[in-house]
């Protein structure tokens, strides 16, 4: 129990009952000050958020084991690293379940497993994953030192970036690991100004941080431009490419001399692509010295388009399962054909069907959750 | 109606009629741009059928050539003889008879490549540098081609462009120019990692977007489906 509280697998159960004050007319007027326009929809969102809060345990109790009934306040020594306050309010239902806590002789507390934490560590996982594909084993070891170090404070899931380590800590770190035991002081220096490039390390100031942003994001373009690839080609491909990395609108003419594509097939790429939501297109008309010309500019909004492909994957994800329910029935039926010719094909489906849909749920955690 | 002419003009045509006269003139004057017949009826004032008799004996009196252009509806100009096509009618160096010269730009993409990956890190000048060391084509390309040319490898995702820092592998070039590095781990032309929706069927089907639990196109009823699972 005290390796998984370490670890942070585990954590305390909010409160059952959690008890809301009301707010302090400071916290009132600050609030009507910083949010002037959806009045409404913010205190829904506040009230559920207040009981929310209110039920979780605070931080330094949250992965705390209590081997006595006395306050949480002296026991400090089995938690991970010290948390700074988060408020007012947070500290006023500290000692309101702390006397809910403290209140009985035999104090039950109950436990379970604390998903963001598994959320964070595939996350991390799925960072690695992508590093791996890209630079050698002294870098992949080095960031994974970098997320062990900094991993219990990172405050959310989607950290955009983590807390910046200098050289020295960082040394430290990989020659604790397995891997990193042999590896020198400048191997992991020549390490960070690898992992600079592309940016998946921010170098600021003598300390380094990891971009997670960055990471997560070239990993869900790289989802999307596979799809790209494979549903519309390679000429698609890399016009896809050339509107996903510019900021800005680009014409149809230019984006066929970018991308060495015929001018006469570019209207007709970007055209699809535009129907299937994959691109934006605004026309812009010129009039020119005789006649008027009408110019067609093409963006990619990767906001909108990720909700989009998350979207597709979902669907794809219900298509894979209703697939599986199919084969399995269908084998039933399939009585002209040997029996263990059947169980041997349905063994391959099954595992060509499963995997698949692994597979897909690592990708939508990816669009999803990280 | 065409009378032969006995003394020959200015230009020193001989044989050419008033009209055929007239027609390229106007096309002479259009020079490296060349005109298009649809044009040449507007500007001037001759029955078509007249004009295209004109411009047929022009043609095979080698005074005038067609050109073919790269622009939307694939038409073709017509061009006095003396002149050379402009690149904005023929697209410069990578096109030819008004098609891309894909067989070109693919050499010339691998052989960029070649060189980058030679010296691992390279800038636009080396990369240029080297291409003209090998005479790898017959015709000098310009620093602007050559940039063309590696970021279309950029596109392909073969090639990533960089900024250098001065330090490690960037020693040798100066900080914050812009330089190309190969990509991963894989050869010349291996295709990028294939992503999980892009493995399955439903990730590369035009119909995703009809496609329904119990309607007509269905997982149930897929064809892509079927072909995929047929052990």
């Amino acid at each position: 129990m005290i390796k998984l509280l370490n670890a942070r697998f585990v954590e305390r159960c909010p409160a059952s009952e959690p008890v809301l004050t009301n707010p302090t007319k400071q916290e009132l007027s600050a609030r009507k000050r910083a949010a002037k326009y959806a009045k409404i929809l913010e205190e829904q969102e506040t009230l559920e958020q207040r009981v929310v809060e209110a039920a979780a345990p605070p931080e330094a109790l949250r992965f705390l084991l209590l081997t006595q009934t006395e306050p949480a306040a002296e026991g400090k020594d089995e938690t991970s690293s010290p948390i700074v306050a988060p408020g007012e309010k947070r500290k006023h239902d500290a000692l309101e379940s702390g006397t809910e806590y403290g209140a009985t002789d035999e104090p039950v507390v109950l436990w379970r497993a604390n998903f963001e934490e598994f959320i964070r560590r595939l996350r991390h996982k799925a960072c690695i994953e992508n590093v791996k594909t890209r630079l050698d084993d002294g870098a992949v070891t080095v960031l994974k030192a970098m997320l062990e170090a900094t991993r219990s404070t990172e405050k959310k899931v989607k950290t955009e970036n983590s807390v910046p380590l200098s050289l020295s800590s960082i040394y430290e770190e990989v020659i604790k690991s397995e891997d990193g035991r042999n590896i020198t002081f400048d191997r992991v220096r020549a390490s960070l100004i690898q992992l600079s490039c592309p940016p998946f390390v921010i170098a600021a100031n003598e300390s380094y941080s990891i971009d997670f942003k960055k990471i997560i994001e070239m990993a869900q373009n790289e989802e999307v431009e596979s799809i790209v690839l494979k549903r519309y080609g390679k000429d698609a491909y890399r016009m896809f490419r050339l509107l996903s990395n510019s900021s800005h609108l680009l014409e149809t003419d230019k984006i066929a001399d970018a991308a060495f594509v015929e001018k006469k097939e570019t209207p007709k790429i970007l055209y699809k692509l535009w129907k299937d939501d994959y691109l934006q297109m605004e026309k812009l008309q010129v009039t020119g010295a005789k006649r008027l010309t009408q110019f067609l500019l093409w963006k990619v909004n990767k906001k909108l388009l990720r909700e989009h492909v998350l979207d597709e994957m979902f669907h794809a994800s219900l298509n894979l399962s209703q697939r599986v329910a199919f084969e399995l029935e269908q084998e039933q039926e399939l009585l002209n054909i040997p029996r263990d010719k059947r169980l041997s094909r349905l063994r391959k489906v099954r595992l060509l069907l499963e995997s698949s849909q692994m597979k897909l749920d690592d990708a939508i955690m990816l669009f999803h959750d990280f | 109606m065409s009378a032969k002419r006995k003394r020959p003009g200015p230009a020193a045509d001989p044989g050419v009629t008033e009209h055929e006269k007239t027609v390229h003139d106007v096309i002479r004057s259009k020079k490296d741009m060349g005109v298009s017949q649809w044009d040449l009826k507007r500007e001037i004032n001759i029955a078509e059928n007249i004009i295209t008799k004109c411009i047929k004996s022009l043609v095979s009196k080698s005074l005038v050539k067609e050109v073919k252009i790269i622009q939307n509806r694939g038409r073709k100009h017509y061009m006095s003889v003396e002149f050379e096509p402009s690149s904005e009618i023929t697209g410069g160096a990578w096109y030819v008879e008004g098609s891309l010269d894909t067989e070109f730009i693919n050499v010339l993409k691998e052989q960029c490549w070649r060189k980058i990956y030679a010296v691992k890190v390279a800038t636009l000048e080396g990369i240029a540098d080297a291409i003209k060391r090998s005479n790898v084509c017959q015709i000098e390309l310009t620093k602007q081609q050559v940039e063309e040319i590696v970021k279309a490898l950029v596109l392909d995702n073969e090639v990533m462009e960089v900024k250098s820092t001065g330090t490690g592998e960037f020693a040798s070039i100066p900080v914050g120019k812009v330089c190309y590095k190969c990509i991963g781990k894989r050869g010349y032309g291996g295709e990028p990692k294939l992503g999980a929706l892009a493995s399955i069927p439903c990730g590369v089907c035009p119909q995703i977007s009809r496609c329904t639990p119990d309607g007509i196109i269905s997982p149930n009823t897929c064809a892509y489906y079927q072909k995929w699972l047929d052990f």
